[in-house]
């Protein structure tokens, strides 16, 4: 076996580093042992459902739950008044006016979009909950939804929550560069209106929550599917009246997240007041309606843009005033709004920015970090007005997206918002991607094929995955909010017979973090990864956590390894003090291969249960000054620094992975339908500690992609607010039939910056939104037909077709 | 997500279960349940009474009898889909059946089910408006034949009585000389119709257009024939110019829904567009 | 008076009973009566198929099912394909074709691989995308899980189960 290596020999592979085995978790999987929050049990457990609001906004007059209490099998019902006595209002991290918002796990006096909690009810069963929900009367005074962003900017729009006075919840400027000098110098100026529409993470899983409060310790256990916990703990603390000391959070296996799976600290807290008032525990599975209603959406955005070019295709600046529509409560909001800082420029090289952001709230479901949080909507918007500046200047897009890049020899390079790209070769993987799809082929038959009357187009698209995030960025927002950095803890401990067990801070839900731990706790101590167990799921109990601890902004590689890392370097360390102790010789003279400690060039040998022996049982024989135990505790702290408040500056993510994606499609003239012919990506995340997990990430989020840029879309009526889209059969889920072969290539540029030069990679950034749209407009430029919005379903197409054919 | 309570009735032959739903109100036949369950689930329905015809036997069968495909109630819609008899001699059934949902669906749903549930964006009532099909309903009075063109009355209602369950579907043997298609418009794969089309023609032995009968689904309250297309199919060499120009007609008389995945307007054409496409594929398909 | 009773079936070959009323949907039974949990819920409307289970040879959505239909049905759920600690071929197959990774649609997806190749024993591309369109999966993109379709139909082939 391969003797582990500790420094940093980029980009040879480890042993177990880089290698794609199979995974750890997958034999419980598929055999269906799997342990999600819906298959815990506890005795007495009761079920829960909520009664939720069927207008967008209306008061709340009355609530009556008298027949309801009745039922038989009925326990507890919380409405509102529990609410209020169990509750503060959630903090917001917006400056005034706005840190006025009243923002209850349920509706309090007003509900402000549908599918709002109005009632829980925990019962013997769940069809029981259920029949009481019809029982419960609620009278509302419907008011007018405001369901619009540009709509909800007006002085006389409805106001989402009065106490604020405003729908404007967060409104700022930056401005990198000197823009007025770069239209002053510009050939020409192209302006585009954008619309990124509101989709979700839709995991097959929906949120659960089982909340156990021991009678007899006064701990209240909450088992959960949220991606970051301990995070949300932020809020339940200042939020919630009960001691966070004797609150325990576990989540076991989680079905998907995509970010959706962020915000349920709402549903974590109601389902705990309803366990405290019933008396015993309550579990509650959300419904798809639920989900898809109140679940959690993306962004929606409103671009207005204009590029500054020379008539070469250089871009010189670029001006947007974008409108976030967030939805009726900011949660997590403005950061969505924000989080284009991580990018600024994109993979472009304008130094150039003028951004004038502004987050609107609406009667609409509440916006969640989904895959890609604020870095999507941005992203799109540049590809869309690189594209736009080629086809108004006569250029090939693909020509002006090459010329235009970040260059290899330009990294690590500092983007207008003072992030900072470490590493990566735009171009080379653009072009690669190209030519997996053919490109040149294509080009040459595509003025054949417009001829017959078939519209083929081709689109490439390369969107970055900034990753492993700096939280000093909300500061951007308001300068008060006390957070900033990055960290992650790891607890790593040997037992007293050689094992290897680790317990991580993060709540995985399929980026199998218990196999990619192993391998590199495996290369660190030379065995096999079978011989290091990962801790399964999270337990606030038993994983180390900080503030920061959870899954989420593509850092697992990052932060979550450095974490890991770190506590294995700290535990060799501890047995390598004790082994040198025991063979007589010098720390460094040790390797470490087939579950023992060597003295380098020698045949003289401890194994690590006799170490460990030493250490658990028999310490009178441990060096002076050495701990009883081989335990260790280490956090990772990122390198990060807080803000230029006055420029608005800040590196706010270490590491950038990137995906170029080109595809081919064909566009149905008589129906608007498309259908994709081919399609290749090239993935660069820097060093895979597993590559089999990598490409699955990647053929995860381009279908993600596909599923947006075609198929799913949050269809609100324009006249009630009720949300059209609310169940699979018109939130359009595509299938396998929907879903193409994925063609996929990689490239290593290792981080600088990160230890073992990894990247995050998990959200791959949705791409397909860049690509397809690029297609679909390429396809109909005969027509000269311009794509301004992120979803296309074939009646918009048709629609365009027949407005340019007039 | 569970649905309301009810009782659940288990008849073991047809006649029982006419005789429930006569007795009981409020009381829906249950068979695949792939529809009615979902809208149980859903709470969009709620009938006090169940009455399951799953276990009756001798309700699943394919035969040929006297020029007609004779299909048990119970058949479902996989069978269908693959049955050798109806893929040789009734082909478009076997095609609207493959289109409905995805494997699963098809394993469980059965004919007289899908007709019953009479949806006009479901695949296999267009086809069977299309092929002038019948169905034999049971009462406790006794039997009687209701023809495809008097079968579907609204959305979502036959011409069934509360009390009269469906026995057995029939739908007529092709002809020497017959093409045809089903086929749909639709976001993804197994959804409803934005627009579908069921096409059957039939050339006599000039290769003249002697019959046309085509179904819209998802262009009003129930299937519909397009009877100017026929008319302007009939007595016609069917060249493509013919079939583009009949096809200009398949908006005529329909009033297809709006909804978040097609305007009416844009059903409206895409009943043109699709009514070409479903010609030009069933007169491909004619054989000798 | 809702009606409450007892009824009996076949699971993973083994004769069960529970009890359940008329509205008692067979995924409930299965999950919550006879505590099989590897079925799982993903959907209210019959779209996701990841409650998809084998029921008198055929493969159904659990969910769309009434208990009261499965009454002495012969059912085969997840729990029940690997034998005495043997992986069934498909489970194999995905595991080696990492064709799951959060693992929640897992088991629907295998056993309609199960049906599909029961079924078909040597599908097509084209045979394999329809047999499992009534299976959601947002994590895999799909790729995957019909890489290992395919790695399971030649196991079989070769002399699997």
């Amino acid at each position: 076996m391969a003797e582990a290596i500790l420094s940093k020999e980029i980009p040879v592979p480890r042993k177990w580093v880089g290698t794609p085995i199979k995974t750890k978790e997958a034999p419980r999987l598929i055999t269906g042992r799997g342990r999600f929050v819906d298959d815990i049990k506890i005795p007495n457990l009761l079920y829960a459902t909520f009664l939720r609001s069927p207008y967008a906004h209306a008061k709340i007059k009355r609530i009556d739950t008298s027949k309801a209490e009745k039922l038989p099998g009925v326990v507890a019902i919380v409405t509102q008044e529990d609410v209020l006595k169990w509750c503060k209002p959630y903090p917001q991290i917006v400056p005034p006016p706005a840190d006025k918002l009243l923002d209850y796990p349920i509706a309090v006096d007003k509900v402000r979009f549908a599918g709002e909690p109005v009632a829980a009810v925990a019962a013997t069963e769940r069809a029981i909950a259920e029949d009481a929900c019809e029982l419960i009367e609620v009278e509302y005074e419907p008011l007018p939804p405001v369901l619009d962003a540009e709509e909800a900017l007006k002085p006389d729009a409805p106001l989402v929550h009065e106490e604020v006075g405003t729908n404007l919840a967060w409104h700022e400027v930056f401005d990198y560069g000197d823009v007025d000098k770069a239209f002053a110098e510009a050939d020409k100026v192209i302006s585009l209106k954008l619309h990124h529409h509101r989709y979700g993470g839709a995991p097959t899983e929906t949120h659960a929550v089982v909340a156990d409060y021991d009678k007899g310790t006064g701990v209240l256990t909450i088992y959960c599917n949220n991606q970051m916990p301990m995070f949300c703990m932020a809020l339940i603390g200042l939020s919630f009246n009960f001691p966070t000391d004797k609150i325990r959070i576990i989540t076991p296996d989680i079905g998907g997240g995509f970010g959706s799976k962020i915000l349920s600290y709402t549903y974590m807290m109601l389902i705990s007041i309803l366990a405290l008032k019933a008396g015993r525990p309550v579990k509650w599975m959300e419904d798809r309606r639920e989900y898809l209603a109140a679940g959690t959406h993306c962004n929606e955005a409103t671009f207005y843009v204009e590029a500054a070019v020379k008539k070469d295709g250089t871009i010189l600046g670029i001006k947007a005033k974008t409108l976030h529509d967030v939805g009726a409560y900011l949660r997590y909001e403005p950061v969505g709004a924000l989080l284009w800082i991580q990018v600024s420029s994109g993979p472009y090289r304008f130094k150039n920015l003028r951004m004038d952001v502004n987050a609107l709230v609406t009667n609409k479901g509440p916006v969640a970090p989904i895959r890609g949080y604020g870095r999507i909507q941005h992203l799109w918007m540049l590809e869309r007005t690189v594209e736009q500046v080629a086809r108004q200047l006569s250029l090939d897009p693909i020509e002006v997206k090459l010329k235009n890049y970040v260059r290899p020899e330009e990294m690590p390079y500092v983007a207008p918002s003072g992030a900072t790209y470490d590493s990566g070769d735009y171009s080379t993987a653009l072009k690669k991607a190209l030519q997996m799809i053919n490109y040149e082929a294509w080009r040459k038959k595509q003025k054949e094929l417009w001829k017959q009357g078939r519209y083929i187009g081709i689109g490439a698209a390369l969107f970055q995955d900034s990753g492993t995030n700096n939280f000093a960025q909300v500061r951007l927002i308001y300068k008060n909010n006390p957070f900033s950095g990055n960290s992650r803890m790891a607890e790593m401990w040997m037992d007293e017979f050689g094992r290897i067990i680790v317990a991580v801070g993060s709540n995985p839900h399929g980026q199998n973090h218990e196999t990619v731990v192993s391998q590199v706790v495996a290369d660190v101590f030379g065995v096999t990864p079978d011989d290091v167990f990962v801790v399964p799921g999270f337990d606030s109990w038993v994983h180390g956590w900080t503030g920061h601890a959870g899954t989420y902004a593509s850092q697992f590689a990052v932060s979550g390894i450095g974490a890991v890392f770190g506590a294995a370097k700290k535990l060799r360390e501890k047995i390598a003090t004790i082994a040198a102790h025991m063979l007589k010789a010098k720390p460094e003279e040790l390797v470490f291969k087939d579950g023992k400690v060597w003295v380098k060039g020698t045949d003289r040998s401890v194994a690590f249960w006799q170490v460990a022996n030493l250490a658990y049982r028999n310490n009178l024989e441990l060096p002076e000054g050495v701990e009883p135990g081989l335990r260790v505790v280490y956090a990772w702290k990122g390198p990060f620094k807080l803000p230029d408040m006055k420029k608005k500056t800040l590196n706010a993510t270490l590491t950038y992975s990137y995906q170029a994606h080109a595809c081919v499609v064909e566009v149905d003239p008589e129906t608007g339908k498309v259908k994709i012919l081919d399609y290749a990506v090239v993935d660069d995340c820097g060093v895979p500690i597993n590559p089999g997990i990598v490409e699955g990430q990647v053929h995860g989020s381009a279908m993600n992609g596909i599923a947006a840029a075609l198929y799913e879309e949050y269809v609100y009526s324009k006249d009630t607010g009720q949300l059209l889209s609310s169940t699979f059969m018109d939130y359009l889920f595509p299938t396998t039939l929907e879903i193409p072969d994925i063609k996929v290539d990689h490239m290593i540029s290792p981080s600088p910056f990160t230890e073992l030069g990894t990247k995050g990679v998990g959200e791959g950034s949705l791409v397909p939104l860049g690509s397809i749209a690029g297609a679909i407009e390429d396809a109909l430029s005969p027509l000269g037909v311009v794509i301004t919005d992120s979803h296309n379903p074939p009646e918009r197409i048709y629609r365009m077709i027949k407005a340019a054919k007039k | 997500m569970i649905p309301k309570s009810f009782d659940y009735l288990r008849p073991s032959t047809l006649q029982e279960a006419v005789q429930m739903l006569d007795r009981y109100e409020e009381s829906k036949v249950l068979a695949g349940g792939q529809s009615l369950i979902a809208l149980m689930k859903l709470r969009l329905a709620a009938p006090k009474y169940i009455v399951d015809i799953t276990r009756i036997p001798g309700l699943s069968y394919v035969k040929e009898e006297r020029g007609k495909l004779v299909i048990g109630a119970l058949t479902t819609h996989d069978t269908v889909e693959n049955s050798p008899l109806i893929r040789q001699k009734c082909p478009i059934l076997s095609e609207a059946a493959s289109r409905i949902g995805d494997q699963q669906i098809r394993n469980r749903g059965t004919i007289a089910g899908t007709l019953c549930h009479a949806d006009p964006s479901a695949d296999v009532p267009t086809a069977f408006l299309a092929l002038n099909g019948e169905v034999v309903a049971l009462s406790p009075s006794g039997e009687r034949v209701i023809k495809a063109s008097e079968f579907f009355v609204d959305f979502f209602t036959t011409a069934l009585n509360p009390n009269e369950v469906v026995r057995e579907v029939r739908v007529p043997v092709f002809l020497p000389r017959t093409g045809s298609a089903y086929i749909k418009h639709a976001r993804r794969e197994g959804d409803f119709a934005i627009a579908a089309v069921a096409a059957i023609v039939t050339l006599d032995a000039k290769g003249v257009c002697k019959s046309a009968s085509i179904a819209l689904g998802s262009a009003g309250p129930t299937p519909l024939r397009a009877v100017e297309v026929e008319k302007a199919l009939v007595g016609k060499k069917l060249t493509d110019d013919v079939i583009v120009a009949a096809s200009e007609l398949a908006d005529r008389g329909i009033s297809p829904p709006s909804d978040i995945h097609g305007s009416a307007e844009y059903r409206a054409e895409m009943a043109k567009v699709f009514t070409k496409r479903a010609l030009r594929l069933a007169v491909s398909r004619i054989g000798g | 008076m809702v009606e409450k009773r007892k009824i009996k079936l076949t699971v993973n070959g083994v004769e069960m009973e529970g009890e359940a009323e008329p509205r008692t949907l067979l995924v409930h039974f299965i999950r919550d009566t006879l505590g099989l949990t590897g079925t799982h819920i993903g959907c209210d409307t019959g779209h996701c198929g990841c409650c998809t289970i084998i029921m008198n040879g055929v493969s159904v959505k659990s969910c769309m099912v009434l208990a009261y239909q499965a009454e002495g049905a012969n059912i085969l759920t997840i729990e029940g394909l690997a034998k005495e600690g043997k992986l069934h071929p498909i489970q194999e197959a995905f595991w080696e074709n990492h064709g799951l990774q959060c693992g929640y649609c897992t088991p629907g997806q295998i056993m309609s691989t199960y049906f599909l190749l029961n079924r078909n024993p040597k599908p097509t591309e084209e045979d394999i995308r329809r047999g499992l369109e009534g299976n959601y999966c947002r994590c895999t993109g799909y790729i995957n899980i019909i890489k290992s379709v395919k790695a399971a139909a030649e196991k079989m082939a070769k002399g699997g189960s």
